[in-house]
């Protein structure tokens, strides 16, 4: 594990990747200790106030102070985002390995299902599934998992298709392997790049469909700080004072590209046959 | 007589992290008109970074460090990339060793052949077509102009290299490098691309430079043979007589690795008892569809006995379903018939518990492929120890017993090379302490000095186990060194099942002559 980590810091992406997590995670965990204001605090002289010494992001709508209302809400969304992405991954990732090794008619029947899931958009599904369970975050992050595992699936499920035809997989069936220590021993291992790739990527939309899912009212209520309800907060005041909106858009592509360039690192540490 | 292609005191270096690597010293080659210069060598001894470097294709961390490069008067090294493409194909010509891989897979083989012949020799689109259906029948390819029309995977790898052989030669370049252009084919169309190049070349004088790690091979077609080692030339001889009298080490150790017939590595009986009997085995891919007849099965009915001890040899022209075979056997593949093990009845792969599993175990051909590339040495061979009970403890001794040493356990598959990779997954099949061990061309992609090693790895193994093996290859002269019994397959179908001594005998099966006709017996 540490000679893991080791080789994923001496990677220039990786490195990168590793200090903007530490920064998002101390917004996380210290934010509000931190932050220069309380994130509803309101200041009717100080609306629309542009960035500046009071107030270094500027102020919204409400004169709060963004800066703290970003430091604060680091922590309502970015866990979130990652824990959704996450368990989506994994789940999505085990049916794609499964289906391919089992392959034939199930693999046929598990892929269909698949197909049928994904032709309701993500959105919709999220929405459905908060709206049986309830409002809630916990609930959007079952909802958005159960999106994101379809794609996963299908992404892991063709790479695992070639793994599954190469000699040691057979090898591990002729010698009577059972089938976890297959799928997750021998197969998993193998399809890791692209999983770690999609995955990555996914955490950004994640933020954004948590936003979307506050927007419309089922996900983060007012006045919560949550980067994708301020987002939606600002847009109707874009021209009087655009960076209500500026500042946590780049936030969420700060974490977005943070937990991108940590994927591209993971990639290649995680890969043997790489080892300058 | 001015040589056409002169390589004078040529020195290259890889430039890798650990610094650079020198992978070709001071090497002086030349080929004099219509002369074919054999250039033998094992895996990593330099000889296709030779090849690319007359091509002007080097990887971009190669240095040239000293030496010329000369094409008659044309100094390879100065030329301009402009320059460079008027050379290629049409002074200098290529054919690579996998011809699956070197056509394009979208254009037809009318198009990649006219393609290079209007480029080369400034033909007309219609002048080049008339020509190219001519170079392909010349290549002795039946219907050449129904060829035209097709695309590559619409013929087979045989006639894949012929079309790209017909181009090479279409362009009527001054020289034109082989590189392994048999290996990745089967033995009988191997020879006869061997027979088309002695034609070929007959006919139109062409010099050549014919890479190859096989010495045998190389001496039924090169007027003289240079020997590489580890980036040395280390012999030069006309190749008459460097099969007769060797004067390097090396050369004598790539000759004696050679595989004859005659000399028999294994001189003892097996025993009487059947330890496996399959009957009727027959192995089908896919199924029939409503407007679609089932496609033929792999395996016809065979029947085969395995004794204890013994060693079967299983020999065909690829798809003749010995590896279908090989899946059957090993449950890798659906098969209807009857498998008796120990008394103990298959008709299924759900048949075969764990004792079968355990007493018969598979090597493959690819050791790239066979190993997990995410699992350490370690875990690859504790696996059949778990599964089959044995202690963890027995992993350095494992390794002792395929002569590698045992701090190999924690390296990672990439970091051993290509016979070490094999000896590990000899390793892995020993570690379940099997009764039969079935080897799928395990020799194939390995070097012949690497495979004479092997070989005697397994037959040591042998000895100390007592363990049987259905031995699967292409090599007839390998397999008459070592089999007790071989069977011959072709078509699904078995041919002939002989014990080894009556190979020389007038009964065999014509298809039998013709493998063996095929299989190159050293020259001398």
């Amino acid at each position: 594990m540490t000679e893991l980590f080791i080789r994923l810091m001496r990677k220039p992406q990786g490195f990168v990747g590793i200090v903007l997590l530490a920064l998002i995670a101390a917004a996380c965990l210290f934010g509000p200790a931190l932050a220069p204001y309380a994130p509803e605090k309101i200041d009717f002289l100080g609306r629309f106030r542009a960035p500046g010494w009071q107030n270094w992001l500027g102020a919204d709508q409400f004169g709060r102070d963004i800066l703290s209302r970003l430091m604060v809400g680091a922590r309502s969304t970015v866990p979130l985002a990652f824990i959704a992405t996450f368990v989506g991954s994994a789940a999505g990732a085990t049916i794609g390995v499964g289906s391919a090794y089992l392959g034939g008619r199930t693999d046929e029947a598990i892929m269909r299902t698949i197909d049928a899931v994904m032709a309701i958009p993500g959105l919709l599904m999220a929405l459905l599934l908060v709206s049986t369970l309830g409002n809630g975050a916990g609930n959007a992050v079952i909802a958005i998992a159960v999106a994101f595992a379809p794609g996963m699936a299908r992404v892991t499920r063709s790479a695992a298709l070639n793994v599954r035809n190469q000699d040691y997989v057979k090898a591990a069936i002729a010698r009577g392997e059972g089938a976890p220590w297959i799928i997750f021993r021998e197969m998993l291992p193998n399809v890791m790049a692209p999983i770690v790739i999609e995955s990555t990527i996914r955490v950004s939309f994640a933020v954004m469909l948590f936003a979307t899912l506050s927007f419309l009212g089922v996900g983060a209520q007012p006045p919560a700080s949550e980067w994708g309800l301020m987002v939606a907060d600002a847009r109707q005041h874009m021209h009087q004072a655009p960076w209500g909106l500026i500042a946590p858009s780049a936030a969420i592509a700060l974490t977005a590209i943070a937990f991108n360039l940590v994927g591209d690192g993971l990639r290649d540490a995680l890969n043997p046959k790489d080892e300058r | 007589m001015t040589p056409v292609l002169s390589i004078q005191n040529y020195t290259l270096d890889y430039i890798s992290s650990a610094g650079p690597v020198r992978v070709l010293h001071d090497i002086s080659l030349e080929i004099g008109p219509g002369e074919v210069l054999g250039l033998v060598g094992e895996s990593g001894s330099g000889k296709s970074s030779l090849a690319w470097a007359l091509m002007r294709h080097l990887p971009e961390n190669a240095r040239e460090v000293a030496g010329s490069l000369r094409l008659g008067d044309i100094d390879l090294q100065r030329l301009s990339p402009g320059e460079l493409t008027r050379i290629r194909g049409r002074r200098l010509g290529m054919v690579f060793q996998d011809p699956s891989t070197s056509l394009n897979p979208t254009l037809t083989i009318g198009r990649q052949i006219t393609e290079a012949l209007i480029q080369h020799r400034g033909l007309k689109q219609r002048d080049a077509s008339s020509l190219a259906v001519n170079l392909l029948g010349h290549v002795d390819l039946n219907n050449p102009a129904a060829i035209m029309r097709r695309y590559p995977h619409e013929i087979s790898g045989g006639e894949k290299q012929r079309v790209i052989i017909a181009t090479a030669f279409g362009c009527r370049p001054d020289v034109i490098l082989f590189d392994e252009p048999t290996t990745a084919l089967d033995v009988i169309t191997g020879a006869r691309i061997l027979a088309l190049f002695a034609r070929l070349r007959r006919e139109t004088g062409v010099a050549a430079l014919y890479i190859s790690h096989d010495l045998a091979l190389v001496t039924r077609v090169a007027d003289r043979v240079a020997v590489l080692e580890r980036g040395r030339l280390v012999e030069q001889a006309p190749a008459a007589d460097i099969f007769r009298a060797p004067r390097h080490a090396n050369t004598r150790a790539l000759v004696d690795a050679v595989p004859r017939p005659e000399r028999r590595l294994v001189h003892d009986k097996p025993g009487d008892q059947v330890v496996l009997a399959a009957s009727d085995i027959e192995v089908r891919y896919g199924s029939g569809r409503l407007f679609r007849d089932a496609p033929p099965p792999a395996t016809k009915k065979i029947g085969l006995e395995v004794r204890g001890g013994e060693i079967l040899g299983l020999v065909g022209e690829s798809g003749s379903g010995k590896s279908s075979m090989a899946r059957a056997l090993t449950g890798l593949a659906r098969f209807s018939g009857k498998i008796t093990f120990d008394a103990h009845e298959i008709h299924r792969m759900r048949d075969m518990n764990a004792a079968y599993r355990r007493d018969v175990q598979i090597i493959f051909q690819h050791p790239d492929a066979s190993l997990n590339p995410r699992h350490r040495i370690d875990e690859i061979l504790s696996r059949p120890l778990k599964l089959y009970g044995g202690h963890l403890a027995n992993i350095p001794r494992l390794l002792e017993q395929v002569r590698l040493p045992a701090s190999y356990a924690n390296r990672w598959p990439h970091q051993l090379s290509g016979g070490e990779k094999q000896r590990i997954a000899i390793a892995r099949a020993f570690a379940a302490r099997p009764k039969l061990v079935i080897c799928d061309e395990i020799t194939a992609p390995l070097d012949v000095s690497v495979q004479a090693q092997i070989i005697e790895l397994l037959l040591a193994l042998r000895e100390e186990t007592g363990t049987a093996f259905l031995f699967i290859t292409h090599d007839l002269n390998l397999i008459r060194q070592i089999a007790h019994r071989i069977a011959v397959m072709r078509r699904g179908e078995m041919v002939d099942l002989l014990p080894v001594e009556d190979f020389d005998a007038d009964h065999v099966h014509p298809y039998t002559r013709e493998l063996m006709a095929a299989s190159p017996v050293p020259v001398g």
